[in-house]
Formats: C-alpha cells, structure tokens, sequence
C-alpha cells in the first residue's frame, strides 16, 4: 500500500547559496500522504533522507552499472517499516514513492516479465512491465499535464485540485492491482 | 491528451505577439520587448521539454542534449530536423535551419519605410529578428530545463535560412 508520494524539482534558487556539488537544489513541488495516521512527519523526513540517497546513485556511475541513465531508480532504501522507490526524469525532476508492501522483491519490481500462452493455435506472448514502473509512467504524465499549466510557477508547489485528484486515482488503482 | 488547434493559428498568434509587443506595448523599446517575447518562450520551452522527454533515458553530456533539441525536440515543434549543427567544441553551438517554418510567411517591402532614418535594410532585419526572439527563448527554456544554462541569439545572415547559435555558460 503506499503511503506517501512527493516531487522534488530542480530549481535553483537564487538567494540560497550555490550547492558544493553544482547539483540542483531539491525544493519540494508537491507532497502528499495517503494514510490516516499522524506521521506525517516522519514521511517528509524519509523523503528528505532518499533524496541523499538519489544524489549518490546520479553521481556515482561505477557502482550504478548499467543502469546509469534509466529513469527508474528502483529500491532507495529500505527503513523498518517502509521502502521507499525513486524515479528521476531528464529534467532533474524526482519522484518518490513511499510504500509499505514488505514482500515484492526487487527483480520483480525492475524486469519485464514475459508469458507465454499457449492457445489452441497460436501462441501469445504477453510482455508485463512491473506495476511499480506503471506507476511512476502515469504519475511523471500527470506531473507533466500540471507543469504544463501557463500559471503555474516553475519551483513552486503544485497547487492543481485535478492534480491532485489524478494523483489519487493513480495511487488507488495501484493499491487494487497490486498483490 | 488535450485539444489540437491549426497551424495557422499558432502562426497567426506568433504574429500578433510580435506586432503587439513591438508596436503597443513598449513602441520605442524594441529591446524591452524583444525580451519580454524571449521571457515567453523560455516559459513555453521550459513546459515543452518536460513534455518531450518524457520516456527517455537521461542525456550524459552537453552534446547529447543539443542533438536531442536538434531531432527530436525540433521535429516535434516544426516537423523537421535541424539541418545543419556546428560547434566550437568550447560551448558554441550553431543550429541551423534552412527553412525556418515561421519565416516562410514573412515578406518584407522595403518602400513603405521611408519616414525612418534608419536604412530600409536595417529595419527589415529589426523586423525579423524580432519574429526570433520567440523560438530562441524555447530553446533556452528548453536547456535551462535540462541543466544546461546557456544564451541564445538569432542570426539572419542569409535568408531564408536561419541560425540559432547557443552559447553555454560555464
């Protein structure tokens, strides 16, 4: 079930002083929780903490391997109660995704899974991309369809009611799919 | 998703933008406006390339960025490729389009500036390169989106060719 998702952007801003690294500045776009308890303090702390983590994924090509420039990060990290799965755009854009399901495995999570069905006269192959990839396709669409508002600022927080709306629509459809 | 409207349109448009900023707007700062039209088009490129680089893995180097301006990003907006990239290997780019989609309409009859002290010649490329400003802000905004801050200028040496030439900040 997830419980959290958040954008960070890209911005750099100008009276904040110049990141030592010369990366982006991480300034939260939009932040939303999807449980009824009362941490949400502790899910915007995991959001900070994963984006560390985002940070040395991007700058460290040898320990990424192959899989340097894909969009999709896969597992961030793992805390007690949480995993937490992260997806760059080309633009420098972040996205996190918080979640309580404890038994997916991760090569579920990042491979194609290819079936074959054997049919009385033809065989099907039904190639299925993992639900968590799905998930950040739609969202990074919906994020788009927002930023494409003319009034909205870049670098400021997304303030769209129907953005939000798809969001949760995303996020439910999620939770009913999902094992 | 999302509605289409004509290409006519959108020409249309970039025309009276330009006529509304240069003549009503601020008539006696051609400079003003000029960079108002870019600040624009840095907002629409800065959307579009969000857009556009949607399902693609992410560029490693400066290079890969500005071909991907050059194929697809260009294809995307005007239906074809940039016909021709140059670089100084030191941050300078020149893209060059040979016929530039929103020039093709624009004729100019030197005759009817007579009251300006300025040659006709200098106004017809005042005039034009005012109808640049617009795709040089996308290209910037584009860029900037990516990580790449950088300047854009048009060149109208020899039409009905144009140049775009981007110079990368350090």
């Amino acid at each position: 079930m997830i419980v959290c998702v958040a954008v960070v952007g890209n911005q750099v801003r100008s009276d904040r002083p110049r990141p030592l690294r010369g990366g982006a500045q991480n300034n939260p776009v939009y932040l939303q929780s999807f449980t009824e308890a009362d941490d949400a303090l502790k899910l915007h702390h995991i959001v900070h903490c994963s984006l560390d983590v985002i940070d040395e994924r991007v700058n460290n090509p040898k320990r990424s391997g192959p899989t340097l420039n894909e969009t999709f990060l896969g597992l961030l990290y793992p805390t007690e109660n949480y995993k937490v799965y992260g997806y760059l755009t080309n633009t420098k854009v972040k996205f996190i995704m918080v979640t309580t399901d404890l038994d997916v495995k991760d090569a579920d999570v990042r491979n194609l899974k290819v079936i074959l069905q054997n049919h009385y006269k033809y065989v099907s192959v039904l190639v299925q991309i993992p639900t968590y990839i799905m998930f950040f396709r739609r969202f990074h669409a919906a994020y788009v369809d927002a930023v494409s508002n003319p009034f909205h600022v870049p670098g400021k927080k997304i303030t769209s009611k129907s953005f939000a709306e798809r969001v949760s629509v995303i996020v439910k459809s999620f939770g009913s799919t999902a094992t | 998703m999302g509605r289409e409207v004509s290409e006519s349109c959108v020409e249309g448009l970039m025309m009276e933008v330009v006529s509304a900023y240069s003549s009503r707007l601020y008539p006696a700062k051609p400079d003003l406006a000029a960079r108002r039209i870019e600040a624009i088009g840095f907002q629409v490129g800065h959307q579009l390339s969000e857009r556009y680089t949607m399902e693609r893995p992410r560029f490693s180097d400066h290079l890969e960025a500005i071909k991907f301006i050059c194929k697809d990003f260009w294809s995307e907006l005007f239906k074809k490729q940039i016909d021709n990239l140059k670089t100084n290997h030191r941050g300078t780019f020149v893209l060059q389009d040979n016929r530039f989609r929103w020039l093709t309409r624009i004729s100019i009859d030197p005759s009817t500036e007579s009251t300006d002290e300025s040659t006709p010649d200098n106004n017809a490329a005042q005039a034009t390169n005012m109808h640049l400003y617009f795709p040089c802000g996308i290209i910037r905004g584009a860029l900037t989106n990516l990580g790449i801050p950088c300047a854009v200028s048009p060149d109208i040496s020899n039409l009905p060719a144009c140049s775009f030439v981007v110079r990368i900040k350090a």
